[in-house]
């Protein structure tokens, strides 16, 4: 039952919140401030407060608020099993009706529902890269494509493969990779391309419930049929995985069950993986993505993946967040530069412990962040992918 | 974190901000409602300012700020504190010590470690993980509760069957007084020359000063260990087969009962494994030897036996034993899918009185109307029943605290004591008297009065006597319209 306060809250979803604390260590914001205020325990006594006690939502409540990274690691760690997302989603959505949201950001969100502009766009500032001219930042990679990877696509394949906006034009080499293991098993694969273009992910992290769900429409209408959708970015998969929720029809909820993580979808079909040749090279360090590990929950299935081709080593921080968080690095850099510090320590000792050089992430975000602090990131795809080359080349 | 907007004329939160930095000085509605609190129902008043220090002068100087300009001060780890300990009363001061996480030394020779008190403590066991050592008191909250909280509250944990509570595992304390003057009780090695004032500060609610470094005994990790869950019909089985292991001469590292209900509260968010059709089921641990280890779980099988235990289940990995205690350190978390507000009580009774209190206690809550869960550290007889309610219910809280009380009283007519390990606070103190003679308060009140003869550090918490909190004086007695 919905409360009658100014953010529209169900009653029940706050008093599932019983303030044990034991959410506390799972949030970046928590683990770097040390304040109460940027934990999920304290957000959603603030969103009571303003809910039900008439408590002024002023520049601290707003900014407790816009601070969440929005990861759900809370959700992870919450023996209540309370519906964060659903609370901070309401609140943001909320709050970008009542201030929209920064200019930059806004116009960053509609190059994404511009696939030409943005491979245009990435094509300049890829040249400008190569001219010394671009300074090094978590927002793309510090080398991008000049050209367009090889893009190979079979219309009417026996699968699909997402390829949304950002991920298409700065790092098409992933795809290439996720093709080429398909293609080796056997599968032809048809890529989603311009014509789909973004998922519309960032926009409702951003509260732009209304731009988020015109995506998800366009997305649909874009992929008819029961062909199974394979994403192999984290963000979007979590996006797609609940257009159910967002557009609340039958036909988003069908939609949604098509959608399947691309690690998840060949974990089911690991037939179709190459025949590993031992484990080769030094160990790798695995990231799991916040979108893959608490909002999709399918992280075992990179390492079930992978796990064949290369010794994996485990990070100490329970899925912690790198900080990257989508457009949070952009919009709270301080913020997001102090979780990925913590990152950066728990991959040191990782690295120090196993003698690993290289970390995979199954998100775009996460690897551009945590690239742009100078970490050696690949794709987990891209491994298997060269366990391909590897049999070929012999 | 917020800066304060514009400057100040409130000559103490100049005094703060000058020591610390405007960034870390907090007056903001949200701030002083969000450290109004801990984890529990109990309410005192409000924060009058949230002070983040980093450091051990700037811990002292928030001290003297606070007393300069006639201020209590209150310190406060994670608040995960179940009696209301770290809920201040009169607008004190309240001095936050998240920010000082450091882990600052560790000596695997000697088996100590000096940390600040913000340290989580698991986080310091998993910073020992490759040593062979850890941190052995371990609170169902270890996740995210300090290490400064736990030294505030004398904290237990299941492990502390075997291996005792938090005062046997803190060496020495680095401690701000309560008028600001830095000392160092105990010592790193050997026994402290004179009184152990240590020994005094541990378990001192943040009455007797606060704790800036705190220097702790690394506890050897055991060669074997072997998690067990028996499964029981009946909570008076379970209860009896508890005393049987203990006569029987074993002293397992920990011996945990939870009811039917908590079973079933935990088992959808663990996937221990859990019966969730048993009335009763008890986890036992035990390290040592792997030849003893073996040897005592074949005489726990055969004492179940005996008492009526459906199944005895030994962990085979190490992923399976930890869901296990998962499950059972997830408890008062879970309860959210049962009812959105709990009471967890904290009592003590002889071990030998387990199924008859524990029955009685079962009589008390229906006598209420209300609903209770029991998960207790059944080894030391360390009761925890946790009542649950939706406070939003008209009445319900009068229910529950003639329940809290009546549980209270049974406790400590068995034999028992207030408390196992969650403190005073601002709960229990009125059940003082129950326990103490006025001769015995009137001592405590000396010792502390010895280290805060002018009462600012965490007045009205602990001893009966003294000011009173806010408009809240006692669980019994809440005003018109307080929100619990």
């Amino acid at each position: 039952m919905n409360v009658p306060g100014p953010l529209g809250l169900s009653g029940d979803s706050l008093a599932a919140c019983v303030q044990c604390g034991l959410c506390l260590p799972h949030c970046p914001t928590y683990r770097v401030t040390g304040d109460e205020s940027r934990s999920p325990r304290g957000r959603i006594s603030l969103m009571a407060a303003a809910e039900l006690d008439g408590a002024p939502m002023d520049d601290e409540w707003l900014e407790a608020m816009s601070t969440c990274v929005q990861c759900l690691g809370c959700e992870t760690a919450c023996p209540s099993g309370v519906p964060f997302e659903e609370l901070i989603t309401t609140t943001r959505e909320v709050m970008s009706s009542d201030r929209p949201a920064p200019l930059r950001l806004r116009l960053g969100l509609r190059l994404l529902g511009r696939p030409r502009l943005l491979h245009w766009g990435v094509r300049t500032l890829a040249v400008l890269q190569r001219l010394g001219l671009v300074p090094r930042s978590g927002l793309f990679p510090a080398r991008l494509p000049l050209g367009g990877g090889q893009r190979r696509s079979t219309p009417g394949g026996d699968v699909l493969l997402f390829t949304g906006c950002v991920m298409d034009a700065c790092q098409p080499e992933i795809h290439d990779a996720v093709v080429d293991v398909l293609v080796a098993g056997g599968r032809s694969v048809e890529r989603t391309g311009e014509a789909v273009g973004c998922c519309g992910a960032l926009h409702g992290h951003a509260g732009l419930r209304g731009e988020a769900m015109r995506r998800a429409e366009a997305v649909m209408a874009a992929l008819p049929g029961d062909r199974p959708i394979l994403v192999d970015s984290a963000g979007c998969g979590a996006a797609l995985k609940r257009y159910g929720g967002l557009l609340g029809t039958p036909a988003a909820v069908a939609f949604a069950e098509r959608v399947f993580d691309v690690h998840e979808w060949l974990a089911a079909n690991a037939e179709l993986l190459p025949e590993p040749s031992g484990l080769v090279g030094q160990p790798i360090v695995v990231q799991d993505p916040c979108h893959l590990r608490h909002a999709q929950g399918v992280h075992g299935a990179v390492r079930e993946v992978v796990g064949p081709y290369a010794t994996l080593v485990e990070l100490d921080d329970e899925g912690l967040c790198c900080g990257a968080g989508g457009a949070f690095q952009m919009l709270e850099p301080e913020l997001a530069g102090g979780v990925r510090e913590r990152k950066l320590a728990s991959i040191g000792r990782a690295f120090e412990r196993s003698g690993a050089r290289t970390v995979i992430s199954a998100n775009p975000g996460c690897a551009m962040y945590l690239a742009a602090a100078g970490v050696e990131v690949r794709h987990p795809m891209e491994i298997v992918a060269e366990a391909l080359e590897d049999r070929h080349g012999r | 974190m917020r800066r304060m907007s514009g400057r100040t004329r409130d000559p103490l939160l100049s005094a703060l901000i000058s020591a610390l930095d405007a960034q870390r000085v907090q007056t903001g509605d949200g701030a002083r409602r969000l450290y109004s609190r801990d984890a529990s129902v109990i309410r005192g008043g409000r924060v009058g300012v949230v002070c983040f220090p980093e450091t051990t002068e700037e811990v002292s100087a928030c001290v003297v700020a606070a007393l300069a300009h006639g201020r209590d001060f209150v310190a406060r780890g994670a608040g995960t504190g179940l009696a209301g300990g770290a809920v201040p009363c009169d607008e004190p001061v309240m001095v936050v010590l998240t920010r000082m996480d450091r882990i600052l030394e560790v000596d695997v020779s000697r088996r100590l470690a000096w940390v600040e008190p913000g340290v989580v403590n698991l986080d310091l066991s998993r910073h020992l993980s490759g040593t062979g050592l850890h941190f052995a008191p371990d609170p169902s909250s270890q996740q995210s509760c300090t290490i400064g909280g736990n030294v505030a509250n004398n904290s237990g944990g299941p492990h502390c069957l075997l291996y005792g509570v938090t005062s046997a595992h803190v060496l020495a304390v680095e401690v701000v007084l309560p008028d600001g003057e830095v000392v160092v009780l105990g010592e790193e090695e050997g026994d402290s020359v004179g009184y152990d004032l240590r020994g005094a500060f541990v378990g001192g609610e943040g009455t007797l000063g606060i704790a800036t470094r705190i220097c702790v005994r690394l506890t050897e990790d055991p060669p074997d260990v072997a998690t067990l869950l028996l499964d029981f019909m009946s909570v008076g089985a379970a209860a009896e087969t508890v005393s049987a292991i203990i006569a029987a001469g074993m002293i397992p590292a920990a011996l945990e009962m939870m009811d039917q209900r908590v079973v079933e509260a935990v088992e959808p968010f663990v996937n221990a494994g859990y019966p969730t059709d048993a009335a009763a089921v008890l986890i036992v641990e035990l390290d040592g030897q792997p030849s003893g280890v073996a040897d005592e779980i074949r005489q726990i099988k055969e004492l179940a036996r005996v008492h009526g235990a459906r199944s005895v289940r030994v962990a085979a990995e190490e992923g399976e034993r930890e869901r296990i205690w998962k499950g059972r350190k997830s408890a008062f978390g879970a309860i959210a899918v049962i009812k959105p507000d709990y009471y967890l009580n904290d009592t003590v009774i002889p071990r030998t009185k387990l199924a008859e209190v524990v029955q009685r206690i079962y009589e008390i809550v229906e006598e209420q109307d209300l609903i209770v869960m029991n998960v207790f550290h059944a080894g030391d007889g360390n009761l925890h029943p946790l009542l649950l309610f939706d406070a939003r219910e008209a009445g319900v809280m009068e229910r529950v605290l003639a329940a809290g009380e009546e549980i209270v009283r049974v406790s400590v007519a068995a034999g028992g004591v207030l408390s196992g390990e969650h403190g005073i606070g601002l709960e229990k103190k009125r059940f003082m008297s129950l326990q103490f003679s006025p001769a015995d308060l009137e001592a405590q009140q000396r010792l502390r009065s010895a280290f805060d003869p002018v009462g600012r550090a965490n007045p009205a918490k602990v001893l009966p006597t003294g000011a009173s909190c806010g408009h809240v004086t006692s669980l019994g007695r809440l005003p018109d319209g307080a929100w619990v």
